[in-house]
């Protein structure tokens, strides 16, 4: 910035007659080492390398200049978190006996009633300043002669427990003014129950190792997210522990024993509670699962859109104008009752509740796998029986075996497990000889370019 | 720990550095948690921390613990190895060397010293069933074996530089992550870089090698009170350490710094202080003792002598630093100094300056000498501040205040052996808020060559109508270009008022006075070996004397108030000057050059 110094001369107005003089060039610069070293080299070597003038320069320096005022304003103690350390305090808190510091709510001797957990350690550090100054045992000894310092044992209590990393986190663990409990959740519209949700798991995010936690979401959130959210909370992380409710070693006592015996009591109730934590988060989470409704509506969505497809895909068979032969009517009728049967069971299910969809998906799935090695093993004897589609009487080779059979597995895996039902019903109506291996060829050939390359026996 | 996100650490401060590395002492500055810098001291309490290692069998000794083996063990220990950084071996001047012997044969300087290799560990069968049956180890494999190991000034440099790391990495809890390191005025670039390199080996985080005046001014300058130094100033920065004299005079242009003139002398320093108390603890020993005693010794002194001159060494250490903290009389107390015979006897302050005046006047000469040779007059010199340890007397101070314009102060407001180390933090500190810049400190560094343009004479303004050939100075000589200054005038009514810039030449007046100078503070009566000052009846004011015009301004001024004059000299040499009333910056006049 350009300084202004005052010159410790005056003008007055120039006399009459008076003119400027004519210009002329200073004489040429010297030049002379400079030391590279203080505030004011630097600037100028920063208007050197950025190219600024002087003014441009005044200008930034300015504006740095206030954005840090402004944050010291942020941070500076008497304008920072205003308010606090500055409420009034119930007689319950003033009130407390500093021994009975197990039972102490620390937040609340420091003001940060309202913050608990997310009180940063900046918080932490004004709020105890503010609360020393303010009961300081001098400084009541001042005021009312009173020699009562319990409140200020409690502060300092305070103090030491919440900037203790570990002490801090044995707290919040069992911060009893913050509840674990779940309002009861079937009785809930959806909206309220995202909303009951919602503020539910961010507070038992709060114990998480991984941060930041996702959040439990809207009601028309994504699959994605949804499945994200059970996702975390199904492999939750929690540094949650129960050391605040150990029991006290008594420390005067010599018997050795007796602190071990005290000692192994409490680990085994830590791990129990830990333990009791553990499954009543899961309990809580499965519970969410079956009655979340975005749950409900992702599967219906995801149905219909199968629905959509599979009705695409019908459409376009039927209208390869060839007449639908009876197996294949038959076929379609199958899989129509098939499918009928597979909505009510579905309907069934989902009635019934989430975890039996998920089971009959899985036979489902299994029973389609099931029918698919049948029907495979069909093709494959009509093969067999047709001696490997080799000449009579000459035996085929154990490579040629080997080769068709690769190729019918791949085939079958390209085609859709209707396909391959298809596939059967041809080969075993054509028979035995050329007119099955015909019709191998055939499908092989519709495989188009997932199966280029693949097939050289039934090509 | 827990959630990261509730709780999130405190934005670290970069940690900061500053190692003031002497030919004899060290010290070591850090940026505190209030953000001032403070001199801390090393684990053995010690805020100047002596150069110095001694190799005594399998033990390493640093810092002031190897000082007492200086004469026990002088030829494995180590001392006075920094000005030989970045030299050759033939380079290095022999004579100055009192310590281990250099190798000759060595491109690199390197020493020589004896060790005790510790035993090779014996090969270990443990808990072998014949452990128990086989013959004891022979007992002359479990000593240590003499050893020699060679050692490069480089490589001692680096040890020497990592054990101040240590301790500053003690005092902060974390290692600094950005150091500036001092070198002396006259270090070659040759010399600059092998320091560099040491420390980096030392795993420092060399931001800079800082010249020791340099830190100086930037030392001092956090000290005054302003947040930027206001004028332009001529300073002389007087460096007395424990073994060489360093003198730089500085012109100081808001708070850039253009080197006018250096010069040093390698002879002169604390250990001179050290002689002459030697001498006279030692005519004291002799008067009340009568064991013949003559300190300092030479080489070819008995062994007697050698002891004792090594013991008052130490002792004088103390009764120095003694007699520049406090006013009262400093002791000197030695047991067995020499046949059995005690030494104790104090000295006061009148008595050590009466002893040290010699020093103060050569001290004092060289100063007289650098100034003139930077053509200039003592009395053109603004300000004087001193650094190292040696400064501390008052005596001197009160020498060096004689020398000079009465106005002109003596400035030792940070205590002077810690000011080079308080320099070196702040200037890593400087340097490490260009970050927020987002400016390389490469960059900022690189951007000053050897030389810069700087203004050749100074530019002031006359006012019309006065018959006085006196400038007023606006811009100094010596200030690097480009260099903007701004000036307020008051006007005392309206009207249109004028100025003239004119350039100027600094002289010095000389008044004659008829009555002798006031009484001087210091009575030194008893000695007038430096009272020439008081025969002096001349009183020196310097002043600039106009030369050339280079153009002039005319504002309407409405109303009396303050006429605003800028005057930017460009880097080309161009002027620019506009001038306006303050607050109407609507009507300026202005011209370029």
């Amino acid at each position: 910035m350009a300084s202004i110094v005052t010159l410790p001369i005056t003008l007055s107005p120039a006399p009459s007659g008076w003119s400027k003089p004519s210009l002329s060039k200073p004489s040429a610069p010297k030049q002379l080492p400079v030391y590279p070293a203080g505030p004011s080299f630097i600037g100028s070597a920063r208007r050197q390398i950025l190219q600024r003038s002087f003014e441009e320069d005044d200008k930034h320096i300015l504006s740095a200049r206030q954005k840090a005022d402004a944050a010291k304003e942020d941070k500076g103690d008497g304008l920072a978190f205003p308010g606090l350390g500055e409420e009034e305090e119930p007689s319950h808190v003033l009130s407390q006996d500093p021994k009975e510091w197990k039972k102490q709510d620390h937040y609340a001797v420091l003001g940060l009633g309202h913050l608990r957990y997310k009180a940063h350690d900046e918080h932490i550090r004004v709020a105890h300043r503010r609360k020393v100054l303010r009961h300081h045992p001098d400084k009541k000894a001042a005021q009312h002669g009173a020699n009562d310092d319990s409140f200020f044992k409690c502060i300092q209590k305070a103090h030491e427990t919440l900037t203790n990393n570990d002490k801090r986190r044995q707290f919040d663990s069992v911060d009893w003014n913050i509840e674990d409990e779940v309002p009861d959740l079937k009785s809930l519209s959806p909206e309220q129950f995202v909303d009951v949700c919602n503020k539910v798991f961010a507070r038992e995010g709060r114990f998480s190792k991984v941060q930041p936690v996702p959040e439990f979401g809207s009601l028309d959130a994504p699959k994605k997210e949804v499945e994200g959210f059970y996702d975390f909370f199904y492999n939750f992380d929690s540094w949650r522990s129960f050391e605040w409710h150990d029991k006290e070693v008594n420390e005067g006592s010599d018997n050795r024993d007796d602190k071990r015996f005290t000692e192994k009591k409490n680990k085994s109730e830590r791990t129990r509670r830990k333990k009791e934590d553990n499954t009543r988060l899961r309990v809580l989470v499965d519970d969410v699962l079956a009655l979340d409704p975005r749950i409900k509506r992702i599967k219906a969505e995801e149905k219909a859109a199968r629905d959509a497809k599979k009705k695409g895909t019908a459409n376009g068979a039927g209208g390869a104008a060839k007449p639908l032969t009876p197996a294949e009517k038959k076929a379609a009728e199958e899989k129509k009752k098939k499918e009928e049967a597979e909505k009510k069971e579905a309907e069934k299910k989902a009635l019934e509740a989430s975890k039996g969809d998920r089971e009959a998906a899985k036979k489902a799935k299994e029973a389609a796998r099931k029918n698919l090695k049948k029907w495979k093993k069909a093709i494959a004897t009509v093969i067999s029986s047709s001696n490997y589609f080799q000449p009579e009487g000459t035996a085929p080779s154990a490579s040629v075996i080997e080769k068709q059979l690769a190729e019918l597995d791949s085939l079958v895996e390209i085609l859709e497990p209707e396909e391959v039902k298809d596939l059967k019903e041809k080969v075993e109506k054509a028979g035995n000889g050329q007119p099955a291996k015909d019709a191998l060829v055939e499908k092989a050939k519709a495989t188009g370019e997932k199966g280029a390359g693949k097939f050289t026996e039934f090509a | 720990m827990v959630s990261g996100l509730l709780r999130q650490r405190k934005q670290s401060r970069e940690t900061i550095l500053g190692i003031n590395f002497g030919q004899s002492y060290a010290s070591i500055a850090v940026i505190d948690k209030e953000g001032h810098p403070t001199c801390i001291a090393n684990e053995e309490g010690e805020r100047q921390i002596a150069c110095a290692i001694s190799y005594v069998g399998e033990q390493i000794y640093i810092g002031n613990g190897a000082l007492p083996h200086l004469v026990k063990n002088g030829k494995n220990t180590i001392m006075g190895f920094r000005n030989l950084l970045g030299h050759t071996y033939d380079e290095v001047d022999h004579t100055t060397i009192l310590t281990a012997p250099l190798l000759a044969d060595s491109k690199t300087p390197a020493y020589t010293v004896d060790i005790l290799v510790p035993p090779p560990k014996p090969a270990s069968n443990p808990r072998s069933a014949a452990a128990s049956g086989t013959a004891t180890p022979n007992p002359a494999a479990l000593e240590p074996v003499p050893s020699t190991q060679t050692i490069t000034v480089p490589e001692v440099t680096s040890l020497f530089l990592s054990t101040l790391l240590t301790s500053a990495t003690d005092f902060l809890g974390v290692k600094p992550t950005a150091c500036v390191v001092s070198a002396p005025t006259w270090f070659t670039s040759a010399q600059h870089d092998a320091l560099k390199k040491a420390a980096q080996d030392a795993g420092i985080a060399v931001l800079q090698v800082l010249d020791e005046a340099a830190a100086v001014l930037v030392g001092y300058r956090e000290g005054s009170a302003g947040e930027e130094e206001k004028r332009d100033k001529k300073v002389v920065v007087l460096d007395m350490g424990e073994t060489s004299l360093a003198v730089s005079v500085v012109q100081v242009s808001e708070g850039e710094y253009t080197v006018l003139n250096k010069g040093r002398d390698d002879r002169l320093g604390g250990r001179e202080f050290d002689n002459l108390l030697l001498k006279h603890f030692s005519k004291e020993f002799t008067k009340k003792t009568k064991v013949a005693l003559d300190l300092p010794c030479g080489p070819d002194a008995s062994a007697a002598d050698k002891r004792a001159d090594a013991k008052l060494v130490l002792a004088v250490e103390h009764t120095k630093r003694s007699l520049s903290a406090s006013s009262g009389a400093a002791t000197c107390a030695v047991e067995s100094l020499k046949d059995g015979y005690d030494l104790s006897s104090s000295i006061n302050r009148l008595r050590f300056d009466g002893l040290a005046s010699g020093v103060y006047r050569q001290v004092g000469n060289k100063l007289t000498e650098v100034v003139k040779e930077a053509g200039l007059d003592l009395a053109e010199i603004d300000e004087i501040l001193l650094a190292g340890a040696s400064t501390l007397f008052t005596g001197l101070q009160q020498h060096l205040s004689l020398l000079v314009s009465p106005t002109t102060p003596v400035t030792s407001t940070i205590d002077p052996s810690e000011v080079i180390a308080i320099g070196c933090a702040l200037q890593a500190l400087h340097l490490e808020n260009l970050k927020d810049d987002d400016l390389k400190v490469e960059d900022v560094l690189s951007s000053t060559k050897e030389k810069v343009d700087v203004t050749s004479a100074p530019i002031g303004l006359v006012v019309p109508g006065q018959e006085s050939d006196e400038l007023v100075v606006v811009v100094d000589s010596g200030a690097p270009l480009p260099v903007r200054r701004r000036v307020a005038i008051p006007v005392e009514k309206a009207g249109s008022v004028g100025l003239e810039l004119w350039e100027g030449n600094h002289e010095v007046k000389v008044t004659k006075v008829e009555r002798p100078p006031i009484e001087k503070s210091e009575d030194d009566d008893e000695e007038d070996e430096d009272d020439e000052e008081e025969e002096d009846e001349e009183i020196k004011t310097p002043i600039t004397k106009k030369v050339k015009a280079l153009g002039g301004v005319q504002v309407d001024v409405k109303a009396a108030g303050n006429l605003i004059l800028e005057v930017v000299v460009q880097r080309n040499g161009g002027l620019n000057v506009k001038a306006w009333q303050e607050g109407n910056e609507s009507q300026v006049d202005s011209f370029e050059v």
